[in-house]
């Protein structure tokens, strides 16, 4: 018969070593995704235009950038291969690394009702999402 | 055009590589070289910046969590500490003089360079207090001969106070401030040197991340710029990640010294300059 500590003890260690084995995991895949796409995306950027990306280097030089993204065209536009929308997909990919990793934390430490963890990484997750709607809107 | 690109890489490669060893970031190489040698307007500057980061802590926290020199308890708890900070810095931005800010943040980079020097080698605690105990924020880590040794944690409401004013940093200027950071855990928390930087380095995604995907959202990122400093800054990071764990504390410390230096000389032409 085991202590409450030493079961406290037990399930704090396997909820450890599950983060410590699937967080790198997780990383190491949507990284992965986000650099094929950030590639492929500058294949299409050399082989879009002749002088394409000369072009748009120059423009951004000027503060002449595409704006913002039209969420309508968005996945018109990856499909059929605009170079600068096939590179926001991989960004926004790249970008998502941090959120789902702070996601993933929150859902295990739900599934291992750690309570005090629940709440900080809730917390987190709630901070950034207001942010990110402070930083949009303002 | 090709040179463009491999010249964006390579220094991408490089901010990658030092960020990820000195858990800062690599922001701090990034927006002056792309401000000063290729021409670029600063909000361009930063939205690329910002990427770097997040690839940053991507890409050496793969490993650094792996082989266990990231403390992920220590960096969840912070986390709502420093978030906490960024959101009350987006409510001020605006209202308060970034200029000053700037200044008095280059005068804490200067101060905390000349402690950063006097300060030699890791003081491992083997007794935490009784909250890093309760949070079980402990750790190990190897050590020179790569026997596994136990290291405890004190003060985090002093480490969480930093945190927050790194976070209001960030809101209110635009940076990563790995440096605060890592300070907080080093010398208030007493973590270990190479477990404060690769602590932070997976910390710094988090508000870089939320930073990131407001430009991303507002169409401020320039695609062609961004995408080669992704993929250098990722190289770099992952390859960081390998040599940290062989650096000598000493050196890691010089290398935090050097980049400190440069972070107040890039406020400081920042507060000077208006930019």
């Amino acid at each position: 018969m085991t202590t409450p500590d030493v079961q406290t003890a037990a399930s704090k260690s396997n909820e450890d070593r599950i983060l410590r084995f699937w967080t790198p995991i997780l990383l190491r895949t949507i990284l992965i995704v986000a650099m094929i796409v950030l590639v492929i995306g500058l294949i299409l950027c050399a082989t879009y235009e002749p002088g394409y990306l000369v072009k748009r280097y120059q423009e951004v030089q000027h503060s002449r950038l595409m704006g913002r993204i039209d969420l309508g065209r968005f996945w018109t536009d990856v499909r059929a291969g605009q170079p600068h929308t096939v590179i926001m997909l991989g960004l926004f990919i790249l970008t998502l690394v941090p959120l789902a990793r702070v996601a993933f934390c929150f859902l295990l430490f739900v599934k291992e009702r750690d309570w005090i963890y629940v709440a900080f990484t809730a917390y987190v997750l709630a901070g950034l999402i207001v942010g990110v709607l402070i930083g949009s809107s303002g | 055009m090709l040179h463009i690109l491999v010249n964006l890489i390579g220094l991408a490669f490089l901010a990658g590589f030092i960020g990820s060893i000195s858990g800062l970031g690599g922001g701090v190489f990034i927006v002056p070289a792309l401000v000063i040698v290729f021409k670029m307007p600063m909000r361009v500057a930063i939205g690329a910046s910002l990427i770097s980061v997040v690839a940053t802590s991507a890409g050496a926290s793969v490993a650094f969590v792996r082989d266990g020199w990231t403390n992920l308890k220590v960096a969840m708890v912070l986390e709502c500490a420093t978030v906490t900070g960024a959101i009350i810095g987006a409510y001020m931005a605006g209202i308060v003089p970034t200029t000053i800010l700037e200044i008095l943040f280059a005068a804490m980079m200067l101060q905390s360079a000349y402690f950063t020097i006097k300060k030699k080698g890791d003081d491992i605690l083997t007794k935490g207090d009784p909250l890093a105990e309760r949070l079980q924020l402990g750790g190990q880590v190897p050590d020179e001969t790569g026997k596994l040794i136990s290291y405890e944690v004190v003060k985090i409401p002093g480490g969480a106070a930093l945190m927050v004013v790194a976070g209001l940093m960030s809101g209110l200027l635009g940076i990563g401030s790995g440096a605060l950071k890592v300070m907080a855990m080093d010398y208030i928390m007493h973590l270990p040197l190479k477990v404060s930087s690769a602590t932070s380095n997976f910390m710094i995604g988090v508000t870089a991340g939320a930073g990131a995907l407001v430009f991303l959202s507002r169409g401020d990122v320039s695609t062609t710029i961004a995408a080669p400093v992704a993929i250098g800054v990722t190289a770099g990071a992952l390859t960081g990640s390998r040599v940290l764990p062989h650096l000598k504390v000493e050196w890691l410390r010089m290398v935090f010294v050097v980049i400190l230096i440069l972070i107040a000389l890039e406020m400081g032409w920042r507060a000077l300059s208006g930019i």
